[in-house]
């Protein structure tokens, strides 16, 4: 907003040329969100937040985990109140209650976790809260039309007579903006629009975006990630600690730059991967067949083997069989058909506590679900694996006094930011919750690590932190399955990779001969 | 320790209100309220003997209390505690009925721990159908009680009623296998001591054994507790058998302790649903379960002498332990809902999350 506020028109704006959004210091704001303030029983959300965003610009909202992004997108469709600030929409003053109030208003959101009713088709779900002429009864005929018209004329393609389960996500998603775009939203937030997609997909978006905003309307792209902010956004307003930190054009700064804005010191993106001479194979799997109890294939023939000191990485979209090749992997399931090995010896019935008796380590998908105990404290939680063993119980008994110096340990080791022990897990933030796991899982060095999205949902900070934390287990010799749908992360680790895609292994590349675009075309399905 | 007064607050502040409630409800029913609670208290504290049946009514209640815990430590609900007291009776009864011999001492604890082991049995009916056929475990529970009830009903009519009399009730059981009274002419035993034993064990076994731990993660994420290594089917069957242990226990209590040393129809009294309620209100605390069931044993006791005295129905107890209940479930919504909204604040922000808790936490 200070420095660089507007974008002039003869801006050379190199890659600016395919966008239309050019302006001039006379055009309206659409939106301006002035001294928003919000707090929270001990924690300030906002702070004297300031947001300016013109029609027919992409606008990205760029912060950490926690630095007030939701927050303030929250205030903006009405779904928390703001403590201080005003809003204003096309100039006029606003008080928006109720997402009603912001939905009159023009604002729309598409939310992270999609709104949708599964079991409805597309123009159902488009029309549900939607009052037509013919109220109280709907007319599904008209909206149909309608869906098919926007559709086509913003290449959102969707069938409107299509439910929504048999959908893909990347479809599911565009039937989020066509629900907006048929309650005529003039500004669009969406809320990390992009955790659930391929490339590809994430590409198309983009492109329907900027044709969006190309008619006036304006976008509001919340996100962590920087690369997306540098792809699609024309404008960035930068939230660190609850704070502006500042609003920049993009074509006037690098990611290095708006890095720095947002975690407050330089960052090093890629991990340095030292060289490590890859050993003997520590797990190996050969022939692995799942089928599900409804009699669905959900892995097929999947063979790999993991050497100590290596990283193989397994990419591929969300959904495609990676959760149950790790069940499978840590005794949590048994396969249908298909040996594994561990550390030479083929396992016959693999359980958890097997898998653990193996020196294995997991980093489970969903920590709420799988990882953690939420209502148990930190140090139940930091013992969970072990206080069946000296020394931190003998004879049934638990041995406080070594728990709390074991815990101590953890604690410290791994920067678990806690104000005790004894505090509830739910109450810590993501990214402590995901340290306290790394280090119940990896204090005892496993010989073998299955780590499956270990940086779902963390800040660029917390990653850095994992990225180094794993990479330290691949010096020290450990094997590592790292399992992600975020290809940043599996080209930086990884030493080989593998895509899969409906419970196949596609194929296992060396990692200097996978790039994100080989990648994502195989996650896709078209290698 | 504001943390502890709040814990405290949020713990008696419904029983207050409740009690306030309760008056307003006595006196629009016709009695003067101060005088109902005098009567109250006096047919409940007011005399040795008074006292005595007060106390008596202790064990059932605090015991039941910790069998919920136990099975709810791992998140199962075991509705079935009446039934489960109600079999624990019954071989209790037969045990001393049938066993001779036997001195004082030894002739208890065998009738005590068969009368345990028919509970744990009992409840493992429902665990069996739990672990191996996925059969909801409240409805199990529940069904069995309604067996346990009718067979009982039965017996007292039937193979087991005293010979030559009427009444739906067993002989009494052997003079050696009855608890003696601490109180002359009233049910206060010496199995009152139990309560102190088993509030400590069960407190002690939750919060320092490896096992009270198994539970507990098993309790609060069962899939995280099969990641570690934990047989959680196992673990639940086991908390589920140790809950209908206890229940029987109680059961057989109830008749080596009681007034009569027989099994009436009916001699569990409700205690396996009135000490649900009890642990409600303990908040699922083995030590918060004491001064709850006192609460309760003091409004069952004293209800008698309320009735004569004011002419208010006994029933009127009731309600008061209906709004007992209503207050206390009402405020733990509350009471979570504010630890939500925190939750919520710490997930806005967590990078000032950690301070933020510690605020929370200290409140």
């Amino acid at each position: 907003m200070r420095e660089h506020a507007h974008k002039s028109a003869e801006d050379p704006a190199t890659r600016g040329q395919t966008r239309s959004h050019a302006r001039t210091s006379d055009v309206e704001p659409v939106l301006q969100m002035r001294g928003i303030r919000k707090t929270y029983p001990g924690v300030v959300a906002n702070d004297n937040v300031d947001l300016e965003v013109y029609p027919g610009e992409i606008h990205g909202l760029l912060g950490e985990n926690g630095a007030g992004k939701t927050t303030l997108m929250k205030i903006l469709y009405g779904l928390a109140q703001p403590d201080a600030g005003t809003i204003e929409i096309r100039g006029r003053p606003m008080v928006l209650r109720s997402p009603r109030d912001a939905v009159d208003a023009g604002v729309g959101m598409v939310h992270q976790h999609f709104m949708l009713v599964p079991d409805m088709t597309v123009a159902e779900n488009v029309a549900l809260g939607f009052r037509t002429e013919r109220y109280p009864l709907t007319d599904l005929a008209r909206i149909s039309a309608d869906v098919k018209e926007l559709s086509s004329v913003h290449g959102l393609e969707v069938d409107p007579a299509a439910v929504i389960e048999d959908l893909s996500v990347g479809a599911r998603q565009r039937v989020e903006i066509l629900k907006l775009l048929h309650r005529s939203a003039e500004i669009l937030i969406l809320d990390e629009p992009t955790s659930v997609l391929t490339p590809q997909e994430w590409e198309d978006l983009a492109h329907v975006l900027r044709s969006l905003v190309a008619e006036g309307r304006a976008a509001v792209f919340i996100t962590h990630k920087l690369d997306e902010v540098m792809a699609v956004a024309d404008r960035c307003t930068v939230l660190r600690d609850g704070a502006v930190v500042g609003t920049v054009n993009v074509a006037d700064t690098d990611k290095a730059s708006l890095a720095r804005m947002m975690v407050g010191r330089p960052v090093v993106f890629r991990a340095a991967r030292e060289e490590v001479k890859p050993g003997a194979p520590v797990l190996e799997v050969q022939d692995l067949s799942l089928v599900d109890g409804s009699g669905k294939t959900v892995l097929a023939d999947i063979t790999f083997e993991v050497r100590a000191g290596e990283v193989l990485g397994v990419a591929g979209v969300d959904g495609n069989g990676q959760a149950q090749l790790v069940d499978v992997l840590t005794g949590m399931t048994q396969p249908t058909s298909g040996r594994i090995l561990i550390g030479g010896d083929e396992v016959d019935r693999l359980t958890p506590a097997g898998f653990r008796r193996r020196s294995g380590g997991v980093i489970t998908e969903d920590r709420h679900k799988t990882g953690l105990a939420l209502d148990l404290t930190l140090r139940d939680n930091l013992i969970m694996r072990d206080y069946r063993e000296r020394p931190l119980s003998s004879r049934g008994l638990l041995d406080l006094a070594s728990i709390r110096e074991h815990c101590l340990n953890l604690i410290r080791g791994f920067d678990v930011r806690t104000p005790g022990q004894t505090i509830r897990m739910r109450q810590l933030s993501g990214g402590n919750q995901q340290k306290s796991i790394l280090a119940r899982e990896l204090y005892a060095a496993p010989n073998l690590l299955v780590a499956c999205q270990p940086t779902r949902g963390l800040d660029v900070g917390a990653m850095e932190f994992v990225y180094s934390t794993l990479l330290r287990r691949r010096g020290a010799g450990s094997a590592l399955l790292l399992i992600s749908t975020e290809l940043d992360e599996i080209l930086s680790l990884s030493d080989r990779i593998a895509v899969i895609a409906d419970g196949r292994f596609l194929r296992i590349l060396a990692a200097d001969e996978a790039d994100a675009e080989t990648l994502g075309l195989l996650m896709g399905g078209e290698g | 320790m504001r943390k502890l007064l709040l814990n405290g607050a949020i713990a008696v502040g419904p029983v207050v209100a409740a009690l306030v409630v309760a008056a307003v409800v006595l006196a629009v029913a016709g009695a003067p309220p101060l005088e109902a609670l005098n009567a109250l208290l006096s047919g409940s504290l007011g005399g040795r003997i008074q006292l005595a049946r007060t106390l008596s009514f202790l064990l059932p209640l605090v015991l039941i209390a910790l069998a919920w815990i136990i099975a709810f430590t791992t998140k199962r609900i075991n509705l079935g505690l009446e039934g489960q007291i109600i079999v624990g009776g019954i071989v209790a009864t037969l045990v001393g009925l049938h066993v001779s011999g036997l001195p004082t001492g030894a002739h208890i604890v065998l009738g005590m721990v068969a009368g345990g082991a028919s509970g744990a049995l009992y409840a493992g009916i429902a665990a069996w159908f739990w672990a191996k056929r996925d059969v909801n475990e409240i409805i199990s529970t529940l069904m069995l009680t309604l067996i346990a009830t009718e067979t009982l009903s039965w017996l007292v009519r039937g193979p087991m009623q005293e010979p030559g009399v009427v009444f739906p009730r067993s002989s009494e059981v052997a003079e050696t296998s009855q608890w003696g009274t601490i109180v002359s002419n009233s049910a206060l035993t010496w199995d009152i001591l139990l309560v102190p034993v088993a509030v400590v064990t069960v407190a002690f076994v939750q919060s320092r054994t490896t096992f009270g731990l198994t539970l507990r993660i098993t309790g609060a994420n069962p899939t995280a507790a099969r990641r570690v290594g934990i047989n959680t089917i196992r673990t639940n069957s086991l908390a589920l058998l140790l809950s209908g242990a206890v229940a029987g226990l109680v059961g057989a209590s109830l008749i080596f302790g009681g007034e009569t040393a027989r099994m009436g129809d009916g001699f569990s009294a409700g205690f396996g649903f009135e000490g649900i309620v009890v642990a409600l209100v303990a908040r699922n605390n083995p030590f918060g379960a004491v001064p709850a069931a006192l609460l309760f044993a003091i409004l069952d006791s004293g209800s008698g002498l309320m009735e004569t005295r004011v002419g208010i129905a006994s029933e009127l107890v009731y309600v008061t332990q209906g709004l007992v209940i209503l207050f206390v479930a009402g405020t733990a919504y509350l009471y979570t809902r504010t630890r939500r909204t925190r939750v919520d604040a710490s997930d806005q922000e967590p990078a000032r999350a950690a301070t933020g808790v510690e605020m929370a936490g200290t409140v």
